[in-house]
């Protein structure tokens, strides 16, 4: 049985990341055949710092991640705040309702909807190109609020509601109270809202292509433009490197969660 | 001179829901004052805090600090503090952050922070605990963090939702005395929480008793025990034998069938009244001197001494004595002029103060039920 479970997990994770492996593989590959290893070589990687077009998309997809995720997870903690202070139960559930429908929403039904609106309010305000970086921004802050609500809101149901009062009572306005004792008690919360909200902004393809203009592209709309011609290896490489920058951000959010867990642990103790 | 009173509550009344949690609380406490709040949980104690510190607005009423009106002044301008019924320490900041929280949030300069934290530490005795987590420390050390944390800030009036209940009790004995003496070196006031009706009485010079969200007494420990008011207080704090009576006229009363001659007077000519006779001033005497003949129907050994139940004509007394009695055996009662209370009739009338359903195991689920809240 063991030995079952062990080849069974194996095989998944071959499936998993051999096509990773793979294509962390081809990215060093100095031919351009994707049949035959034609020996080491950086390259890929050379090529891929000198088009300036994919250099452009990957600062586009990252402003627009940083500001989108930033936006949202302000924007977000706030909502979160506001419905968990709700005292009518019906109004919670209702917003809470409110709040996860776009999360179940297909992204292609999300997408139109916004690009339709965008069209239909640039149109009232006379401008003809409506679509673009600022669209591109709405419609990410839209898609990544829910996430950022649902982090934050089970740390404020965990935090201690006379924390609150305790800090007012010594002399805080309920606004420095906010900020001196709620905000640190649902940080975890905040912070893994962010996380989220930051990735999903970086690989969001759907969404994306219905709500940009033809003037502003991100990573995951240039690539698969390019994939309309042929592929080449440089975006083997480009690939790599996004895999990498991900891994990279996974593992520093585990050891803060872990840190913070700790910290919560010694709390209960 | 109009007014000493620091704190004053005056026809105060809270509604939740349609429901009166608190139905014309008046209070007045002097500077100075240890007033202790008693009652079963759910009475509203914790409500009545609140609405002193700011947290919940009366529906009716006005509260005044130094006479002056103070309803509408949010808690953050109110100059109390308070120990929360579950401490409600800061889990993200050490000891020292805690405790210096109030000064900070006033922008004290950092020496004298570090100074006064430094004293306060020495008061409460946890000097050298300044960098512990606040989840490392064990419940009394959290306890005196959470006083410090308080009274660092001056405050004239300081608020205690049941501060020693988490606590065990030999712990619970000690920091009795240390809070008591906090109180008493500090000059503040000290308006304190609990449902022990002896912690009230041992602390307090005034004992507020609660129940249903209306005051039932206002006096010192003593008025409370020796005079209740009624039989709702006299059942609460202590044990307490309640009968139905009548007062023939001053200084002679009549109940379990016969006349007594008693203290009390001002009552109407034989105006039904409740009579309370607590268990150690009944005296056991020799069948021929007594006033009352009963027959016991249950002992139970307490160490200092046993506490019997009575049967008189029905009604069953508990009497505590130091002399060794059987069930079944017949005893003589005694009763002295100054043992017998009379109280007025009141809606508790009859609900007290009998120990016919009487059990140590329903006492004991009672307890684990007030634990709970
Ligand atoms: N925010 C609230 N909304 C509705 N009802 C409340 C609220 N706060 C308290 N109550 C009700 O008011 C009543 C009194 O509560 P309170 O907390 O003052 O009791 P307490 O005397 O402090 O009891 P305990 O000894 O259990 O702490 C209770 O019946 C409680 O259910
Ligand atoms: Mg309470």
């Amino acid at each position: 049985m063991k030995h079952i479970s062990r080849i069974y997990t194996a095989l998944v994770m071959v499936f998993l990341y051999a096509p990773i492996a793979v294509m962390v593989v081809y990215s060093f590959n100095a031919s351009r055949s994707t049949s035959v290893f034609g020996g080491f070589s950086l390259k890929w990687y050379a090529e891929l710092l000198n088009d300036s077009s994919t250099i452009e998309a990957l600062e586009n997809t990252l402003v627009l991640a940083v500001l989108s995720s930033l936006v949202a997870t302000v924007l977000g903690t706030l909502s979160a705040v506001g419905i968990f202070s709700m005292k009518k139960k019906w109004a919670k559930t209702a917003a809470m309702t409110v709040t996860n429908i776009p999360m179940m929403n297909p992204d292609i039904v999300t997408g139109i909807s916004l690009m339709l609106l965008f069209v239909f309010v640039g149109q009232m305000v006379g401008s003809k190109n409506s679509l673009g970086f600022g669209t591109m921004l709405i419609a990410h802050i839209t898609f990544n609020l829910p996430y950022v609500i649902l982090s934050v809101l089970p740390k404020l149901r965990q935090t201690d509601h006379h924390l609150a009062e305790a800090a007012q009572d010594l002399g805080c306005t309920p606004f420095m109270a906010f900020f001196k004792v709620i905000l640190p008690s649902i940080m975890p919360g905040v912070f893994s809202g962010l996380m989220m909200a930051f990735t999903l902004s970086l690989d969001d393809f759907v969404i994306s292509y219905f709500t940009t203009g033809p003037d502003f592209q991100t990573l995951p709309i240039k690539i698969f433009s390019m994939t309309k011609r042929r592929v080449t290896p440089d975006m083997y490489a480009l690939s790599t490197l996004i895999f990498l920058s991900v891994l990279l951000l996974l593992i520093l959010s585990n050891v803060a969660q872990a840190r913070s867990e700790k910290r919560r642990e010694g709390a209960k103790a | 001179m109009t007014n000493e009173n620091i704190v004053e509550l005056k026809n105060i009344t809270v509604t939740f829901d349609g429901e009166k949690i608190l139905d014309r609380i008046n209070l007045a406490i002097k500077d100075k004052e240890f007033v202790t709040l008693l009652g079963p949980s759910g009475c509203g104690k914790t409500t009545t805090l609140r609405v002193i510190a700011g947290f919940v607005s009366p529906t009716e009423g006005d509260i005044l600090f130094d006479g002056k009106a103070v309803n509408h002044l949010p808690p953050h301008k109110r100059q109390v503090n308070t120990i929360f019924q579950r401490y409600a320490l800061f889990p993200h900041l050490n000891v020292f952050e805690n405790i210096a929280f109030g000064l900070r949030v006033k922008k004290v300069p950092e020496a004298e922070i570090k100074k006064q934290v430094t004293d306060m530490l020495k008061l409460v005795n946890l000097s050298g605990y300044e960098k512990r987590n606040i989840a490392k420390l064990s419940g009394g050390q959290q306890q005196r963090v959470a006083i410090a944390r308080a009274i660092i800030n001056r405050p004239k009036v300081l608020l205690l939702d049941e501060p020693l209940a988490a606590l065990d009790l030999k712990l619970r004995k000690d920091m009795q005395v240390e809070l008591k003496n906090i109180q008493k070196s500090l000059g503040i006031t000290f308006i304190f929480v609990t449902h022990d009706q002896e912690e009230a009485l041992s602390m307090s010079d005034t004992v507020v008793v609660m129940n249903e969200g209306v005051i039932q007494q206002i006096g010192t420990p003593q008025d409370i025990y020796n005079e209740p008011k009624n039989a709702f207080v006299a059942d609460f704090i202590g044990e307490s034998n309640i009968l139905d009576g009548v007062m023939k006229e001053d200084f002679l009363t009549s109940f379990s069938g016969r006349e007594f001659t008693c203290l009390d007077s001002g009552f109407a000519r034989n105006e039904r009244v409740d009579i309370v006779v607590r268990p150690e001033d009944v005296d056991i005497v020799p069948e021929k001197d007594a006033m009352l003949l009963g027959e016991v129907t249950s002992v139970t050994f307490l160490g200092v001494h046993y506490e019997i139940i009575v049967d008189i004509g029905g009604f069953k007394w508990m009497i505590q004595t130091t002399d060794e009695q059987k069930v079944g055996d017949k005893v003589g009662l005694y009763i002295e002029p100054d043992a017998i209370h009379v109280m007025k009739k009141s809606k508790y009338s009859g609900m007290y103060g009998d120990y016919s359903t009487f059990s140590d195991e329903i006492e004991h689920l009672s307890d684990l039920e007030e634990d709970e809240n």
